[in-house]
């Protein structure tokens, strides 16, 4: 009886302690570049991300190697690298903090602190959607990132500069650790 | 000179260092503690004739020296290479990017790639706007081309009118603008850093895969220019390579336009747009 008692309890507490702890499964974050002559965008696959929960909050940590972002110009990646100082800070890092109670509603208004060039943004109430998928929970949303957010000097063509605004959309898949 | 005197003149030593490097600007080094070593004798003199400690503490009392007026320390130069992106103290469960596991060689930072990547930029810049200057000598060139070119009426004799020197001058002149310039740009491409282990993907492979054509072009049309110049001279009318002459321009011309338009494409033309 006390054996089944204690069965009962560790199967009661399992799923709650496995989502105290997410990571993330699967990732494509993209940037978006707006030029008068050109629209381009870089994704990258390899982001690595990892989310705790304890005491009813929840801190979510995002980071992708900058050199991981491919728009399928070589050429502009690197480039896209030199001016975001991608070799002196080789990592875009993107933070929230979420009460645990956010983690089940379809729509979440998160805040972002966003680390990228040397530079930290923060973004206040991003909209992000949350879809279940079994037990993993997808989420989308896109930051609304601008290149004076991080004092990046705008490349440009033709000598006109690209847009202020390069809005990275992501869609990441976190699985209950 | 007593223990506790010695470790209070280093001390001094050190907040001489600290003094003359916020005032230079420039960290401390040899030179300082030299100047520094200088502006101690009297101090060191002192030191040496002072019998009681209470002389010495009157010195660095905090009545004379207040630490709170004394400015800050130049931070020390951190080490670029043996940087590591991120470090914010974990609170309260944060993850951190030790969490993740990305290897060392990812997050860590490179300043000499930075550099190179820097003087790449550079160049290239150099290279686009030269690229794009070159283009107006190349068209008034082939503009002006048909002045320098014989022209055969179209009556029954067939007489052949001669280009006037003015006008083969300046078609020379104006091919010869723009081969200097094509070779600028041409430099400036290829003195710019390579990045190691990236092959070239996209548009820009089809941008470098051109220049097998312009730059040959680029440097056989002057040749055969001059060719058919010296043939017309001679009376004679262009034959051999150097009646291959425009065809080759035309055709360093059309690579030569093909590879600006490679580089910027896809070119979407949305300039009424915000």
């Amino acid at each position: 009886m006390r054996f089944a008692l204690a069965l009962a309890v560790l199967a009661a507490t399992l799923p709650a302690h496995a989502q105290n702890q997410w990571v993330l499964a699967q990732s494509t974050l993209t940037w978006h570049v707006t030029h008068p002559m050109h629209e381009v965008a870089g994704t990258s696959h390899a982001a690595k991300g990892k989310g705790t929960c304890a005491k009813g909050e929840c801190n979510f940590l995002i980071a992708v190697p900058v050199n991981t972002f491919h728009s399928g110009d070589s050429n502009r990646d690197l480039h896209t690298l030199q001016v975001v100082r991608g070799a002196e800070f080789p990592m875009v890092m993107v933070r929230t903090r979420l009460p645990q109670s956010a983690l089940t509603s379809p729509t979440i208004r998160a805040n972002l602190e966003v680390q990228l060039a040397g530079q930290t943004a923060h973004y206040s109430d991003v909209l992000l959607h949350r879809t279940q998928h079994g037990n993993d929970v997808e989420i989308t949303g896109t930051i609304p990132a601008t290149c004076s957010d991080f004092k990046i000097e705008r490349p440009s063509f033709l000598t006109v500069p690209i847009h202020n605004e390069i809005p990275v959309d992501f869609d990441v898949l976190w699985r209950p650790e | 000179m007593s223990t506790e005197a010695t470790v209070r003149v280093f001390a001094l030593v050190f907040w001489l260092q600290e003094q003359a490097a916020v005032l230079r600007g420039i960290c401390p080094g040899r030179g300082i503690t030299l100047t520094a070593s200088l502006l101690l004798i009297p101090f060191l003199t002192f030191a040496q004739s002072v019998s009681h400690p209470a002389a010495t503490d009157a010195i660095f009392s905090s009545s004379l020296l207040p630490s709170a007026e004394l400015p800050d320390a130049p931070a020390p130069p951190r080490p670029q290479n043996a940087q590591t992106q991120q470090q914010k103290p974990q609170q309260n469960n944060e993850p951190t990017l030790g969490d993740l596991g990305f290897t060392p060689a990812q997050t860590q930072a490179n300043a000499k790639l930075q550099a190179r990547l820097n003087k790449r930029t550079h160049m290239l810049k150099i290279h686009q706007t030269l690229g794009l200057i070159t283009l107006a000598p190349l068209a008034a060139t082939v503009i002006v081309s048909s002045g320098a070119t014989p022209k055969h009426s179209h009556t029954s004799n067939g007489t052949v009118i001669e280009p006037s020197s003015s006008g083969v001058d300046l078609h020379a002149a104006l091919g010869s603008t723009t081969a200097v310039l094509y070779g600028l740009t041409a430099y400036c491409a290829i003195a710019a850093p390579k990045i190691a282990g990236v092959k070239p993907k996209g548009a820009i492979r089809l941008h470098r895969d051109l220049v097998w054509i312009h730059l040959p072009g680029m440097v056989l049309t002057p040749i055969l220019g001059g060719m058919a110049l010296d043939q017309e001279n001679q009376g004679e009318k262009p034959h051999g390579i150097a009646a291959a002459h425009s065809y080759v321009a035309w055709t360093t011309v059309t690579a030569y336009a093909a590879s600006a338009v490679a580089v910027s494409w896809p070119i979407h033309w949305k300039f009424w747009e915000k």
